[in-house]
Formats: structure tokens, sequence, C-alpha cells
């Protein structure tokens, strides 16, 4: 039946709400044939049906074309929410991991989608650093800050880590700290830190 | 708030510029203000840069003051926290007018080019409307390369449907001054009035205090 596969996509993402799944290259190419077969079926009975009595077969083309074509508008309208809410998820993962996605998630997107992640990237760099005189990080303070500095146990080995005051820690698996809020919340982010409340 | 008067000699060196006599508690409850109610309105209200520059001025004048400050001054972590408060302030009102610039970017623009044929005042500030015309391109873009499988595809299908925000969603009001006569927009014809006392809480639909909001005589909480 038409419009199924689109709709097999919009299932898609309602299961997968907070991730990323692969990009469905099959089931979008699918969508799309249907698209242009029903194109084609348009056309078809747009042309044929000269040398027919035109009474008897006008019935059928109309419901034919109506048909398509609200096969066509359903498919179109499936495929965009599809890449819509992919792309808004992307958008979330921006502010989440900054400009550099991690692999994982990396492999699961399109080329598409990749150009229009880094585009995303660009144009809210641009914005931050147009805000006052010097630019304003955005992607820090996402909390409302309530101690000035807050305990936290390191999930990885992380390394050297070097704060702004210049001094080095070394940061192991399980160890704990006690830092500046604004120093780890994009180590907490990552996932690299853990905030102990 | 405990570090006020600390934080006003902090700042003085940074408000004499002003042309309007501020202090710096003032400032900070007019961004307070227009961050809250910038959080519940539905749409995009009038941008306050004025005030978010201003505030970025005192921040960093704030923080180069820290830094004189010996490290084990009790003091200095109190103003710490101060600027971390205010910083938070400051970027999530900008955050929340990103988010919806992004989410209704379309709609967003178009509003604009209407309001400035009419000659008003725009409500993105310069860079905001700089990266809500990128933003919508780059999903024009985006969507354009997704159809162009096929060739003569009626692809204003996709545009003509804009995401609009919801004015009739409701809202609670606190009017800052008595004011008589609110037309009650429900979509009917019998227009009811309504008449907010100071102070007084009120939960109504948002369109019908649009204007008021846009005004600053409200405050939504």
């Amino acid at each position: 039946m038409y419009g199924e596969k689109g709709f097999a996509l919009i299932k898609e993402l309602s299961r997968c709400k907070e991730t990323l799944p692969p990009y469905n290259t099959d089931l979008v190419n699918a969508v799309s044939n249907e698209i242009k077969q029903l194109l084609e079926q348009i056309k078809d009975a747009q042309s044929t049906s000269d040398n027919e009595s035109a009474l008897v077969t006008a019935g059928s083309k109309i419901s034919t074309i109506t048909i398509a074509h609200a096969g066509i508008k359903r498919n179109l309208r499936c495929l965009l929410s599809y890449h819509y809410n992919r792309i808004k998820c992307l958008r979330t993962m921006r502010w989440e991991f900054g400009s550099i996605l991690p692999a994982d998630i990396k492999v699961n997107l399109s080329a598409e989608e990749i150009e229009w992640f880094s585009k995303y990237s660009q144009m809210l760099a641009s914005y931050m650093r147009s805000i006052g005189d010097e630019g304003v990080n955005l992607a820090i303070d996402m909390k409302p800050p309530k101690a000035l500095y807050i305990e936290v146990r390191c999930l990885v080995d992380y390394g050297r880590f070097e704060l702004t005051d210049g001094s080095v820690l070394l940061l192991k698996k399980d160890s704990r700290h006690y830092l500046p809020r604004s120093e780890c919340e994009e180590l907490i982010r990552q996932g690299v830190f853990q905030h102990i409340v | 708030m405990y570090s006020l008067t600390d934080t006003e000699n902090l700042l003085l060196s940074s408000d004499e510029e002003e042309d309007v006599q501020l202090t710096p508690a003032e400032v900070i409850e007019m961004m307070e203000g227009a961050w809250i109610n910038e959080k519940f309105a539905p749409e995009i209200l009038p941008h306050r840069s004025e005030i978010v520059d201003c505030l970025l001025a005192q921040v960093t004048s704030m923080e180069e003051n820290i830094q004189g400050l010996d490290s084990s001054d009790f003091k200095k972590s109190i103003h710490q926290l101060e600027v971390d408060r205010l910083r938070f302030l400051v970027s999530s009102y900008l955050r929340t007018r990103l988010e919806k610039i992004e989410c209704y970017s379309t709609h967003i623009l178009k509003e604009e080019a209407e309001r400035s044929r009419r000659g008003e005042e725009s409500y993105l500030s310069e860079q905001e409307s700089v990266f809500a015309r990128n933003f919508s391109q780059g999903l024009e873009f985006y969507f354009d390369k997704l159809l162009n499988f096929y060739p003569g595809l009626p692809t204003e299908s996709w545009s003509s449907r804009i995401i609009e925000p919801n004015l009739h969603s409701f809202i609670f009001v606190k009017s800052k001054t008595d004011v008589e006569g609110v037309i009650i927009d429900d979509g009917t014809d019998g227009d009811d009035l309504a008449d907010f006392r100071a102070g007084t809480p009120i939960l109504i639909s948002y369109n019908s205090v649009s204007g008021l909001v846009k005004k600053g005589d409200v405050n939504l909480i």
C-alpha cells in the first residue's frame, strides 16, 4: 500500500526519541522511489486515453490521479519530518558535545547531515563571537550555579588536565576532585566526570 | 542579596558612561524580567540587547576587579559566584532566544520582513538576524538537496508548512501597574474585558496580553 514505507520511517523516529539511529538510507530511497513511481503514474494517466471513449475513462483517471497525488504528499511529509527531526536531534548534540561529534554518532549520519552539522557549528560559533565586546560562550553555564566548587568523580582515565589558573591535575579513573564548577562543566557533559551531589 | 552593596562598589566604574543612570541592581532586575518573560512567552519578544551589553560589560569589569583581590579573601568567592550567576542569566536568556529562532526561523524572518516594511523596529538584534538568516538558508539548502532526486517535484509544499508559535497558549501574568480594559481575545465576537490590578496574578491566553508583554508592562510568571 502506498505510504506504508513513509510511515515506517516515522515509526523509527518515535521509537528512538533521544538517540540517533543509523541513517536509514534504504528506506529513504524506497520512499523516494515510491514518489517517483506515483509521479510516473500520474503522467501516464494524463497522456493515455485519447482513443478510448472519454466518458468511461474520465472517472477512473481522476481517481488514479487523486490517490497518487495524496500518496506523494504523504510520502513527502514523512520524508521531511524524518529528516527534520534528525536534524533537531543533531542540534541538541551540538550543544551537548561541542563542535566535534563522537565517532560512534558520526557513523550514524548521512553525508548531508554531517555537512549541515558543520555549517550549524560555524554559524553558532560566529554568533557567539559577535555578542558583546569579546563574545560569550553560550555552551557553558547551562545550569544555574548553586555553588562555586563542586565534587566530581572521574569515570575514565583522562590524563592530564590543565586548569585556567595554570595548575595541572592528573585525572585517573575513580579519583575524586573538588573543582570550580566552570572548569568541569564541559567534562561532565562529555561523560568524563560524574557530579556527586 | 547579601553581596549587593559590595557588587555595586565593584561595578561603579562601568556605569559612568551610561546616558541613563542605572544602578547595577536595576540592570540586573531588568535582565531578570526580560529573561523570565522570554522564557514563558510562546513567541519571540523584542530584543533587549542594550541590557545584555550593559550587563556583559559589568561582568567583565567585575571579573577584572576580582582578579585584584587576594585569593584567600572570603569576599572573592562570593563575588565569583555572583559573576557566575550573572553569566548564567545572560547566556540562558540568549539561549532561549536562539532556540525560538531556530524553531520558528521561517516564521520569524517573515514577520521581520513585514516589520521592516512597515518601518517598525525589528525584534531580533543584528547578530540574531544574521544567525536566523544563516540558519534558515542552511535548512533550505538541506531540504532542497533532499528532494532533488526527482526534478520538477513540487518543492514549495514543504516551505508552505511553517512551524508557528502557539499564541493562544495560556500564561500566568502579574501586572506591574493597574491596567484597565484588557480585551480577552477568545476568538468569539463578544469580547470580554478584564482589569488588571498591580501585583495580582492572572491566568490568561497569551494573545490577549502580547502587546503588554512586549511593552514590558506586565511580567510573566
